[in-house]
């Protein structure tokens, strides 16, 4: 396979690419479904933004994002059965199962963590220890400015943190079984070590004090755009969108079992700053995983850190003081 | 071997489907073959039965939900039948999941009962360091478009007195009942689209079968 140089970098020589918006797929069907699927997506991210602006107090608060969001996972579920991307992503009964099991773990087991240790305690400490009035001003901006800017804040931190997960061994290890997911479906974005998942949840975005619709709306910018980077669904999407929004292409790209396209694409929700660092590759890909499309079952899932962690420090000690260990897997980070 | 065949049931699966044309053993499993000839499956055939076990099938393997099993050809008073007793580590673990989900939400109510003790104690430092926060303005231009000004939150602490918990545990128990639905619809779908790839598969004639008979 010879790839395509994208910049310094060859895409696409290990497993298949398709690099540019040319040769992608598009919506097949009449013109109702060319319709749908071509202005879903902006839809959906403009009627967020209106609830979210006009809502009364009483009906602007988390439970009500929590059961939109339930609400829309719902609905892109059975888009993703109407027109799905690739039929080799199709959801199956245990993908489903495996998905809701990382999902409730998220909402559960680490929402309790978090609690303790996560941005929310992490903030709050460092918000003591400076005078944060100094920021107030932010909170005299226009909505949907503080609104747009809580999310780009919120998503450079992940960008970095994800970019650092893909360049630095100890934390590639936290989310390398991300990367053994074979297929992109709308709860994927959940699966991986209970590690990662705390990690990639840290946000800079809560260190101001911004207004408490201004947190809603950016947290509406993230549900109808970032929700879209694992869905199996086709869009016909707008080129000004793919164009700021990181979209399923950029994803599946990142996703891809070629070793160089799994380094671009970093950011969640704001593609542009994939563009700005210099890492942003536009297409997509089908062809997903790690060592060939292995699946990697939960148990494995959640020993596969510290298992790894462990044969590499005992490697690199008995290395260090002349013992060699023939046949040790060296497990190679994606960097 | 210990057998509990009610309680088996829930990660077990029995049926059989009837070959529409008389068909041998051989002919019935090399029909089956493109169905365990995937990745992470080993299986063997002797005489009338086949034998597979799989280890982390791929997301798209048709079998993905059954993890192991056996299939028997069985001639019964002139017609065929293939009979197959599967077991799902799958369907098992999904049945025991809302267990683990109800311990996280107790989990979630002991931590809570116990940090409300912890905090009942320590009320009297808490009183001191109460600011009334600052009254927060929308800008101009959303006063102009409409958007509802925010509430004085210096009001608002009067009512939440009742201080919320810190961990809800309603999403444990949604989640517990979530499992226990999803396991419901797995054991009745995964067993009917098992039985229909299978007579799919049967129904299919191989490429040797289908190639001509060359003249001897």
């Amino acid at each position: 396979m010879s790839g395509t140089r994208v910049g310094k970098r060859i895409i696409g020589a290990d497993a298949p690419v398709i690099v540019g918006w040319e040769n992608i797929g598009r919506v097949e069907g009449g013109p109702i479904k060319q319709f749908v699927f071509t202005w879903f997506q902006p839809v959906m991210l403009f009627a967020a933004i209106l609830f979210w602006y006009y809502a009364p107090n009483w009906l602007a608060v988390a439970s009500t994002a929590i059961a939109i969001r339930l609400s829309f996972t719902v609905l892109l579920l059975a888009l993703e059965w109407v027109n799905p991307r690739y039929r080799s992503w199709q959801l199956t009964w245990k993908e489903f199962a495996t998905d809701v099991f990382y999902v409730g773990l998220g909402m559960t087991f680490i929402g309790m963590i978090e609690s303790y240790i996560g941005d929310g305690a992490i903030i709050a400490a460092v918000q003591g220890a400076f005078d944060w009035d100094k920021f107030s001003w932010f909170t005299g901006l226009p909505l949907l400015l503080q609104a747009v800017l809580i999310s780009m804040i919120f998503d450079l931190g992940q960008y970095w943190m994800h970019r650092g997960m893909h360049n630095w061994y100890p934390l590639w290890l936290t989310h390398a079984p991300h990367h053994y997911i074979t297929q992109l479906n709308i709860n994927k974005g959940a699966v991986g070590n209970p590690v990662e998942l705390f990690l990639i949840g840290l946000g800079i975005g809560g260190f101001f004090d911004f207004l408490p619709r201004a947190f809603l709306l950016a947290g509406a910018i993230g549900m109808t755009v970032s929700v879209y980077q694992h869905i199996n669904v086709r869009f016909n999407t707008p080129r000004w969108w793919r164009f700021i929004f990181n979209t399923v292409e950029h994803h599946s790209v990142h996703h891809s079992q070629d070793y160089e396209a799994t380094r671009s694409n970093y950011s969640g929700t704001w593609i542009i700053w994939d563009r700005i660092f210099g890492t942003c590759v536009d297409g997509e890909a089908e062809v997903l995983g790690m060592e060939g499309g292995r699946r990697m079952d939960i148990g494995e899932t959640m020993v596969f850190p510290f298992r790894e962690g462990y044969r590499s420090a005992r490697a690199q000690i008995r290395r260090r003081f002349g013992h060699s260990e023939p046949g040790a897997r060296q497990l190679e980070p994606a960097e | 071997m210990l057998r509990l065949p009610v309680i088996e049931r829930i990660w077990r699966v029995r049926g059989e489907v009837a070959l529409d044309h008389p068909l041998s053993a051989a002919e019935a499993f090399a029909r089956l073959d493109p169905l365990f000839a995937t990745a992470g499956t080993h299986y063997a055939v002797e005489g009338e039965r086949l034998t597979y076990t799989k280890r982390n099938p791929s997301a798209q393997d048709k079998l993905a939900t059954f993890t192991s099993g056996t299939l028997d050809v069985v001639q019964d008073r002139g017609r065929a039948r293939l009979a197959f007793d599967l077991s799902s580590t799958a369907l098992l673990l999904c049945f025991l999941a809302p267990l683990l989900f109800l311990a996280f939400g107790q989990i979630a109510e002991t931590v809570n009962a116990w940090e409300k003790a912890g905090a009942e104690t320590s009320e009297a430092d808490k009183d001191e360091d109460e600011k009334p926060k600052p009254v927060r303005k929308l800008n101009p231009i959303d006063e102009m478009l409409g958007a509802p000004a925010p509430e004085d939150p210096n009001a608002k602490k009067d009512k939440d007195e009742e201080e919320e918990e810190r961990h809800s545990p309603v999403e444990a128990y949604v989640l517990a009942g979530l499992f226990f639905v999803i396991y419901l619809v797995g054991r009745v779908l995964e067993p009917w689209l098992v039985k229909r790839r299978l007579r799919a598969a049967l129904a299919r004639p191989t490429e040797r079968e289908r190639a001509p008979a060359t003249p001897a």
